[in-house]
């Protein structure tokens, strides 16, 4: 028990490091570098007035840490500042991208768990045999893809040869569930790296569990071999792919950018692409504060569901 | 331990201090040497690579720039956005994904060698902290929005793009070289070479640097994998490129408007980095896989055994850095004990 709380203690306070590392890189890297931001803000286009108004918008005058102390005392009130480009809230710009998102990555997360694990099942129970083959050198090939290429190929076959599918969610408006045919691809493409991953992970485990020593005394006492499998091994072999679930988010949160780019779905990874396109620095810190704090948390749920269905494995890391 | 694990950097394995590393010995042996996976992983990763080194050398003249998105009309793939010869753009466009991918997995090693050697052998508790820690709390930031929020500042060209994936994975490459480089630096030799007086220079590159050689180079095989995804990935987003390079990302990004029109100026690109990527990561994982497992039961550790044992969770932030900095690595015996 102490160990555990120990644990822990521990955990939450790296979580809480690298909340904190997140918001002062955040703030590090688009304004405290060395060099003029304003000049480098204005780009290709540097016009003095520009470079006047751009340093007047974001305080520039101002020396760095007054401005890191504003800006954190803002994100704490849920206040991330107002654009560059339009002088709209950045709020305002996050709550309209985040439907869009949310559902993506839901129905991902959804999808993911069964169809990861079952292939993993699938392919430890016929270890060695063709299936197995088949599985693992197609996740094993898949699994390092990039999404961009994987989903311009997918859109080429089945919305342009076949027909079948819409290529991209352009005129489908912010409601995509009442479309559920524009989800198809880009939920798919989202889909291809994790569940090679964790499936791999789930067939490793589960070749290890059928083989240890409890399984072996199970069978021996008569227990059928399907209740061997999902009852005693399958609980064991899921822990390491629970923990690379949280690995997973990092994987998710790239993957959300990439794919709304690719499908044009309107959502925070098209408005992060837009602000970055347009240097519009404030959406892009809101962001990227959002994405990382998302991270940083989704790690911290995934270590101690992990360490729920394992406890050992907390123990002896 | 089963050869087929995945090896790549985000598929790792718990560490299991409880169970031996090494399978129990009554359980039949999976070992899976596999030629056919090699070949197949050469065959996809062999067209792409050629094209991409030797591509330039016959790319020949720009030529006059023609009509966009058209098929045929003395263009063997037709034309791009700009009306320019798509094979043309082909032969030139995989020089650079293969040369950014190389360098930055190459300068991340530069930087993460001596940073992880140090904070191995070090003797002071507190300069591992310190050389450590930072890059523990790094991990949690996800690469690609790393890569996008400086590019939203600066307008990293070439050079700039190769600095940032490298700085990306520094953190975890640093992790690997010091969990690996701490088991070799635990060994009764090292504490011979200590005791006779050895520079702390012959110690870390004579022996701890060599003892760890193996798992070093198949660690980078697996970084490198990550890395041509993370170049590709920014170079679509239009990251370190210019908006017209001839560049197989660039390509799919900039003629996917005209897919419908004339869809080998996207298709062919993406295929191209579709088969770099899988045949690196094919490639490497069975080039890599036999050797390591037969090393595995014989000193020098190999990835996956430093995976299990010390890693908490190759690639991501975690639970474990807090202890697995002193403990998971020295002392694992006497965390079995204590069980």
């Amino acid at each position: 028990m102490n160990s555990l709380r120990s644990w822990l203690a521990r955990r939450l306070l790296l979580g809480l490091a690298q909340t904190v590392a997140v918001v002062l890189l955040v703030f590090a890297l688009t304004e405290a570098l060395p060099g003029d931001a304003a000049v480098a803000l204005a780009g290709d286009d540097p016009d003095p007035r520009r470079i006047e108004q751009i340093r007047a918008a974001m305080d520039l005058d101002r020396p760095a840490l007054e401005r890191l102390a504003d800006w954190t005392g803002g994100l704490l009130h849920g206040d991330f500042g107002t654009s560059l480009a339009s002088g709209r809230p950045v709020a305002d710009y996050l709550s309209a991208g985040f439907g869009p998102t949310l559902l993506l990555a839901a129905l991902t997360v959804a999808l993911l768990v069964p169809i990861s694990v079952g292939l993993g099942v699938l392919a430890a129970r016929r270890e060695g045999g063709a299936l197995d083959r088949l599985i693992s050198s197609v996740t094993l090939g898949v699994y390092a893809v990039p999404e961009f290429a994987f989903g311009v190929l997918l859109v080429t076959v089945f919305a342009l040869r076949l027909d079948w599918l819409p290529p991209t969610a352009v005129g489908y408006g912010t409601d995509l569930l009442a479309h559920p045919a524009v989800l198809v691809l880009p939920v798919l493409v989202l889909l291809s790296r994790p569940v090679c991953s964790i499936s791999r992970l789930v067939r490793a485990g589960m070749i290890d569990a059928l083989a240890a020593p409890y399984a072996a005394q199970a069978r021996r006492y008569g227990v059928s071999g399907a209740r061997v499998c999902y009852a005693h091994a399958l609980p064991n072999a899921v822990a390491p792919a629970a923990q690379q679930l949280a690995r997973t988010v990092d994987w998710l949160l790239c993957g959300v950018i990439v794919v709304e780019a690719l499908f044009i779905i309107p959502g925070l990874g098209t408005v992060l692409i837009d602000a970055v396109a347009a240097r519009d620095v404030p959406v892009v810190q809101g962001l990227a504060v959002i994405f990382g704090l998302l991270a940083v948390v989704l790690n911290l749920a995934a270590d101690l569901v992990a360490h729920r269905f394992a406890p050992r494995t907390g123990v002896a890391a | 331990m089963n050869p087929t694990d995945p090896r790549t950097p985000a598929a790792p394995t718990l560490p299991r201090a409880s169970t031996p590393p090494e399978p129990t010995p009554g359980a039949p042996r999976r070992r899976r040497p596999s030629p056919g996976r090699f070949a197949l992983g050469l065959l996809v990763l062999a067209p792409p690579l050629l094209l991409a080194l030797f591509g330039p050398l016959f790319a020949g003249d720009p030529g006059e720039r023609g009509v966009s998105f058209t098929a045929g009309d003395g263009h063997w793939l037709g034309t791009d956005f700009v009306g320019r010869d798509v094979w043309r753009q082909v032969l030139l466009g995989g020089h650079s994904v293969v040369l950014v991918a190389l360098s930055a997995t190459l300068l991340s090693y530069v930087v993460a060698l001596p940073i992880g050697l140090t904070a191995a052998l070090t003797r002071r508790g507190w300069l591992e902290e310190v050389l450590m820690r930072p890059l523990d709390v790094l991990l949690a930031v996800p690469s690609l929005l790393l890569v996008l929020l400086v590019a939203a500042v600066y307008s990293p060209g070439t050079l700039g793009l190769v600095l940032l994936v490298a700085l990306v994975n520094i953190p975890d490459a640093a992790r690997m070289v010091r969990a690996s480089a701490a088991e070799a630096a635990s060994r009764p030799a090292v504490e011979a070479l200590r005791m006779q007086g050895e520079s702390w220079w012959r110690i870390a590159v004579g022996y701890v640097g060599r003892a760890t050689r193996r798992t070093l180079v198949a660690d980078a095989g697996v970084r490198l994998t990550g890395v041509l995804y993370l170049v590709a990935t920014a170079a679509f987003l239009g990251v370190g490129v210019a908006p017209d390079a001839a560049d197989w990302a660039v390509m799919v990004d900039r003629n996917r408007t005209g897919l419908f029109l004339q869809p080998w100026a996207v298709v062919v690109p993406a295929l191209l980095i579709v088969g770099l990527s899988m045949g690196t990561n094919l490639l490497f994982d069975a080039a890599l896989a036999p050797r390591a497992d037969r090393r595995a039961r014989t000193r020098p550790p190999t990835r996956r055994r430093l995976v299990r044992l010390i890693r908490p969770r190759a690639g991501a932030p975690d639970e474990a850095r807090p202890v697995s900095a002193q403990r998971s690595t020295r002392p694992a015996e006497g965390e079995e004990k204590r069980r």
